[in-house]
């Protein structure tokens, strides 16, 4: 019976020896710190999408036909507004167009006026875009 | 982009704050070059001073933007985006969370490890093929796969009894009439509702009690916990980035609740919304605001003025409890009626309330979902969301596994209890 209380004792004593070198807080940390995870993507794959470059710019403004497109925020017609009357001074041989989308939260070309804004969009020689935000 | 396409150049002016959504959006489109400036009026401004110092300011590089020659990155622009190899990182439980976070693919939370045995585990709860893509998710059009849908299901602690609502969650993300294209990358921070009718309320211990949309249930945090990253890792929407919510909303962590379908004195919602009592299902759409009140009456017309007062309005969602549904429906109040009353003022039963009350406008009554649900007491919940962009209320049906008997008993233990002190 002796005995059993001596390694009791023993066992005792290696468990406190093993928690004192452990560092604050960090007796159950330490074991699943050493457990090594091989985890998988959650990145989704998507199909590469084929890239366009841009238009050829503009030599001049001078003598173009120049064109606003405002989409429906609030900010985005008084914005064209504003550029537009710059524009005309600057360039007072130029035409300045402002087409006015009131559709919310869809691309233009997916409305039911779609050949009327491509018909104006055509018509440009560039077009500054406004957002509004 | 489409009018770049016809050929003519464009330069597009955004908000500061919105130039790095705008490079995103116009990635996503295919044109990555396209030319954007900072545009230095506050959104949405409508101060006529600070738009012309705007715009004057922005002039210059206007015209910059519309006859700099192109480059030769401009003219066949090489993009490489940013992919993932399929095991995404190995290392202890610390090192893996902060890969993940610093990776963007967190909601800052600590997530559960995906490992290859967990994500096996997770798609025991679908009998779709683990490369079977359920959709694409907007922005980016990344591919749910069902392993990617489990990846992230595993991250949000997840179980595999959830992924059957998940794959109805993506599917009515797809679906057009949410308009989850506008909603989720809004400036409104609109967070997605998911309503869950049919059995599997209780075969996955959905709470539709007390607190049901508080924390402390595992269903309704992680189906929700999940949906939010899947929408961040295979749909690409990143907060300050692609999801431009200003404010922000808490709801997007999770906004789930299941109907008390036996406590409801009308038929269920999912009935009503044409599907049968035996069906499981999945209701959807986005809300930005979330109110409640307690009414001046608890009789039926006390508690019908107190959800007038809180001034529902086209695509809101009524949270009644079982208590005041019941009063409700003893007045002789259908679901029907009640959605009536509370959208067209002119068919209320209620006429000589209307007599004294302010005049509103009008909504249909089918843009306003009533779900019975919480606990004892006397609040109604309202959320909020809005119409007219052609969206609509969406409900799926979720389709069970052929195990789903097995796999619900499998997990049929894991609640919570709680201690009495």
């Amino acid at each position: 019976m002796h005995r059993f209380r001596s390694l009791w004792v023993l066992g005792m004593f290696v468990i406190l020896a093993a928690v004192s070198q452990a560092p604050s807080g960090m007796l159950f940390a330490m074991d699943s710190s050493s457990i090594q995870y091989e985890v998988l993507s959650p990145w989704g794959e998507a199909d590469p999408k084929p890239l366009k470059g841009i238009s050829p710019r503009l030599g001049d403004l001078s003598g173009k036909k120049i064109g606003l497109f405002a989409n429906y925020k609030r900010a985005a017609l008084p914005i064209a507004i504003s550029l537009q009357k710059q524009l005309r001074s600057m360039y007072p041989d130029s035409q300045v167009s402002i087409y006015h989308s009131d559709q919310w939260n869809v691309t233009e070309i997916e409305t039911e006026n779609r050949e009327i804004f491509k018909k104006w969009a055509e018509g440009n020689d560039a077009v500054i875009l406004l957002v509004g935000d | 982009m489409s009018i770049e396409e016809l050929g003519t150049p464009v330069v597009l002016l955004a908000n500061s704050g919105f130039v790095r959504d705008a490079q995103s959006a116009a990635s996503n489109k295919g044109m990555p070059v396209i030319r954007i400036l900072p545009l230095n009026v506050a959104c949405e401004s409508t101060v006529p001073e600070d738009i012309e110092a705007g715009t004057a300011e922005a002039m210059p590089d206007i015209i910059e933007a519309l006859t700099r020659p192109l480059t030769d990155h401009e003219k066949s622009p090489k993009w490489s985006t940013e992919e993932s190899p399929r095991i995404a990182f190995k290392g202890n439980y610390e090192e893996i969370n902060r890969f993940f976070y610093k990776s963007g693919w967190t909601d800052g939370l600590p997530i559960v490890p995906p490992t290859e045995e967990a994500v096996t585990e997770m798609m025991t709860g679908t009998d779709l093929p683990a490369d079977h893509v359920v959709a694409k998710v907007i922005p980016r059009q990344g591919k749910a796969t069902i392993e990617k849908i489990a990846v992230n299901a595993v991250m949000a602690g997840a179980l595999p009894t959830h992924m059957p609502v998940l794959i109805a969650a993506v599917e009515a993300l797809a679906d057009q009439r949410t308009r989850f294209d506008t909603f989720e990358v809004s400036t409104g921070s609109w967070a997605p509702f998911f309503g869950v009718n049919g059995p599997i309320r209780d075969q996955i211990h959905i709470n539709y009690s007390s607190g049901a949309l508080s924390p402390g249930d595992m269903a309704n945090a992680a189906i929700g916990r999940a949906v939010g990253l899947i929408v961040e890792n295979i749909g690409g929407a990143r907060k300050g980035i692609e999801d431009m919510g200003v404010i922000g909303n808490p709801a997007k962590y999770t906004l789930v609740i299941g109907e008390n379908e036996e406590d409801s004195p009308w038929e269920p919602l999912h009935v009503e919304r044409g599907f049968r009592k035996e069906e499981n299902t999945l209701t959807v759409f986005f809300p930005n605001t979330y109110i409640q009140a307690v009414p001046q009456g608890t009789d039926a017309e006390g508690i019908a003025k107190a959800m007038l007062a809180m001034n529902p309005w086209g695509m809101s969602c009524f949270i009644v409890i079982p208590s005041h549904a019941k009063i409700l429906a003893d007045a002789g109040w259908t679901r029907k009626e009640l959605k009536e009353f509370l959208m067209k003022r002119s068919e209320s039963p209620m006429d000589s309330f209307w007599e004294s009350s302010q005049p509103r406008a009008e909504f249909d009554p089918d843009s306003l979902l009533i779900v019975v649900a919480g606990g004892p007491g006397a609040w109604t919940g309202l959320l909020r969301s809005v119409g007219g962009i052609k969206n609509d209320f969406v409900t799926k049906k979720i389709r069970l596994p052929r195990n789903w008997d097995e796999l619900v008993e499998k997990y049929k233990d894991v609640v919570p209890t709680y201690a009495r002190y």
